[in-house]
């Protein structure tokens, strides 16, 4: 069994056989997708903002983040043979373990479950909140998951946003 | 200066989410007039049929993406000539470089926020009132 893990920011969308995507979760989001027709299964691993003494991140700076994260999973998704009608989630996640981020990790796994209810994704399984670490294994061939408590702290290091590209400072054409 | 609220607007992603976004942000820069469509086959025939100055479009859909929609538009003599901004991943240069091919009046990097967008818009149209 080939073994893939993911830290926050990334994600793994996987469509063969003998393979495990993993993640250790703290106050972040992970949602596995997965297309049991077309066996494409895939996961991301998000923090959509911690709010520090120096800046501030607004509501609609975080699900703008969180659109984009699960945007970039499904597109993966597509690319690999999977239907948006047929996707199915797995939510872990959202706990909130870390003094002085507040209540970021609901704030996290609210937005999932927004998403999911936005774009009429059903949530075959859900384990959000809480107070404790979470490891995460997903078979993405057979879209099973496994979720087991951890006791011990998560070194999950709290990240500002990721910069949001420069108006017009792109490719510059126009 | 052109008012933002008589600019007609066409918002075209297959992201529920996204949609809504670019909507609100949009009604936040003035814009009054903004519909929407999940995908380019279903957008088009609703600009020919109610014209629209600005398309809003995503890449990334399935079915028809975001260049074929283009391309069908440019080659359209009655709509031919309606602004497309196009919205684009961050590693999608070779889709820019196409676009521009293709006559794309300008594009937005994913994820972006409003005044990214503001500024696309007014590129092509002059600054909004």
């Amino acid at each position: 069994m080939r073994r893939v893990s993911i830290v926050q920011g990334e994600n793994a969308v996987i469509a063969e056989p003998h393979v495990i995507i993993s993640t250790l979760l703290g106050s972040c989001v992970a949602a596995c997708l997965y297309d049991p027709v077309a066996k494409v299964g895939g996961m991301n691993h998000f923090l959509l903002g911690e709010p520090g003494a120096d800046h501030k991140v607004s509501g609609s700076d975080m699900a703008r983040y969180g659109v984009h994260a699960m945007e970039l999973l499904i597109n993966s998704m597509m690319a690999k043979g999977a239907s948006r009608s047929r996707l199915q989630a797995h939510l872990y996640g959202g706990a909130n373990i870390i003094s002085g981020l507040g209540s970021i990790g609901a704030s996290n796994a609210a937005f999932a479950r927004r998403f999911m209810e936005t774009e009429s994704i059903s949530i075959a399984h859900c384990d959000l909140g809480g107070t404790l670490a979470r490891k995460v294994e997903f078979l993405p061939h057979e879209g099973k998951s496994r979720c087991t408590k951890v006791a011990e702290r998560v070194q999950e290091r709290p990240v500002a946003p990721p910069p949001m590209p420069a108006p017009g400072g792109e490719l510059e054409l126009f | 200066m052109p008012a933002a609220s008589q600019i007609k607007v066409m918002v075209v992603d297959d992201q529920t989410s996204m949609r809504a976004m670019i909507r609100r942000a949009l009604q936040d820069l003035g814009f009054k007039d903004v519909r929407d469509k999940p995908s380019a086959t279903e957008a088009l025939p609703a600009i020919k049929s109610d014209r629209v100055h600005l398309v809003i479009s995503d890449y990334n859909m399935p079915d028809m993406d975001g260049l074929q929609f283009l391309e069908a538009v440019r080659a359209d003599p009655v709509i031919g000539k309606t602004v497309f901004i196009m919205l684009t991943g961050s590693s999608d240069r070779e889709v820019v470089q196409k676009a521009a091919a293709l006559g794309v009046n300008n594009y937005v990097v994913k994820p972006f926020a409003p005044a990214a967008l503001k500024e696309k818009i007014e590129r092509v149209f002059g600054e909004l009132t």
